[in-house]
């Protein structure tokens, strides 16, 4: 028998847990959720989970003969489903869908998403334990300018190219020309539909003179 | 697997490979694990590169323990699954850590205790082959590398069914007979040759790991062991064979 998915489930029990463990906040909230328990059930690969929920952390366990009985939430749904449920889709929209069957307390699956959702993880306090105090600063200051630099740095590419593309080169309409030309487009539309009705009116009568 | 009588009539049983008075048995046991207690752990990680833990882990997950729920983890040890299942039952179930070993229960709690385990885990220095509990007192029973040291195993089986409640589970993880014969040379030069001199070096003791490499090759196998639990009254007992039969997971239900 393999252990590759037991292996699977013990790093990302390891890897949740310790993102938790260094969230300030996250005591407080896994203290609501303590005792609860979760059934995830996958479809494609077919896979049974259960979430189980302690002040410290969580326990992330296959089962192969789950006990519906034994959990307070039972959550059914694919891959993709839940590609787009870890994507921050809406629960209700999911559900009206029909690709996501929840039974038990609908609230718990809302509670438990909120919890990795709203990590604020302190990456300068945990690279202090590891460097001290002042140069964990510098490096988290560094790569603070870092990342606005790299924000920065997109959006001017982004406008530099757009210009380039709309304005001087003119390569494509600009978001403008396109709204008017499609304005423009509506109006032939609508007219070539009254002329169409006013040539099938004059048919009409023409056919029933010769008829006459 | 029982104790057996020599021409002499004095009643024997292995301690690895050597041949040993009953009596005998456990206390020299005991003298192998009050030696190795304090570096049992950090001695399980290296010796199985930390597969140990993967295996204790499918273990639990075969357990079908729930909240409310009354657990034995008999040879607990160091607490390792005692650590899970304590947060599995809730503050509505009970697991209780029992092993024959003084040091290793002393071990095992002072782990539980910095881990912020307390509420519901109860200590039992108890023997195996005649547990101390009460009949149909537990949903779950597991021994992980436990059973291979008890003198009578077919006693210990039987005490085991004895306690468990009508539909619990017992879960025997156990070292087995690897089903490769590669692999099987390959682990045989592993266990006699590096496995005692790891010992040495970690822990300081190489016999009581060249007792551990004995100790397995003397365990019942995996078929053997099955036959085993059904005789001791536990029914639709299946095993699991991991990392290519070095260990087997064994579970029967008691009906």
């Amino acid at each position: 028998m393999t252990l590759t998915p037991t292996l699977l489930l013990a790093g990302i029990e390891r890897t949740l847990n310790a993102l938790l463990a260094r969230d300030m906040a996250a005591p407080t909230r896994l203290s609501r959720l303590a005792g609860s328990r979760l059934l995830l059930r996958l479809e494609r690969p077919a896979l049974t989970l259960l979430i189980g929920f302690h002040p410290h952390g969580i326990d992330l366990m296959r089962q192969d003969e789950p006990d519906e009985s034994a959990v307070d939430t039972v959550v059914e749904l694919d891959t993709e489903t839940l590609g787009e449920l870890l994507g921050g889709e809406s629960l209700e929209r999911l559900m009206f869908r029909g690709r996501l069957a929840i039974r038990g307390r609908v609230h718990l699956l809302e509670e438990v998403r909120d919890l990795f959702f709203d990590l604020d993880i302190d990456w300068e306090g945990e690279l202090a334990r590891w460097l001290g105090d002042v140069p964990a600063h510098s490096l988290a200051e560094g790569l603070k300018r870092m990342a606005r630099w790299g924000l920065r740095a997109q959006e001017e590419m982004r406008a530099d190219i757009a210009e380039y593309v709309f304005e001087e080169a003119r390569l494509l309409p600009g978001r403008q020309q396109l709204d008017t030309l499609r304005d423009h487009l509506t109006e032939l539309e609508v007219a070539a539909d009254r002329l169409e009705a006013r040539l099938n009116r004059l048919r009409r009568r023409l056919e029933s003179e010769a008829t006459a | 697997m029982s104790p057996h009588s020599t021409p002499g009539d004095q009643r024997t049983t292995h301690f690895g490979y050597q041949e040993v008075p009953i009596e005998e048995k456990a206390s020299r046991v005991a003298d192998v694990f009050h030696s190795v207690a304090a570096r049992y752990d950090v001695m399980n990680d290296l010796m199985s590169f930390g597969i140990h833990r993967l295996w204790k882990r499918l273990t639990i997950e075969r357990s079908g323990v729930r909240p409310g729920h009354s657990v034995l983890d008999i040879a607990g040890g160091t607490g390792d699954l005692t650590l899970k299942f304590s947060r599995m039952v809730g503050p509505r179930g009970r697991v209780v850590l029992a092993d024959i070993n003084e040091s290793m229960l002393r071990v095992g709690r002072d782990k539980l205790l910095d881990n912020g385990v307390g509420g519901n885990v109860e200590y039992v220095q108890a023997n195996a082959e005649c547990l101390p509990f009460p009949d149909n007192s537990f949903d779950c029973i597991t021994i992980a590398f436990g059973l291979r040291n008890v003198t009578d195993k077919d006693a210990a089986l039987r005490s085991m069914a004895r306690v468990l409640k009508p539909g619990g589970r017992l879960l025997v993880l156990e070292f087995s007979k690897p089903n490769n014969p590669v692999l099987s040379r390959a682990y045989d030069e592993y266990s006699f040759r590096l496995l005692p001199t790891m010992g040495q070096m970690v822990a300081g003791d190489a016999d009581s790991y060249r007792y551990l490499a004995e100790s397995i090759r003397m365990h019942p196998d995996q078929e053997t062991l099955k036959q085993m639990m059904e005789a001791a009254g536990l029914e639709r007992v299946e095993y699991t064979n991991l990392t290519g039969g070095i260990v087997a997971l064994h579970r029967g239900i008691k009906l």
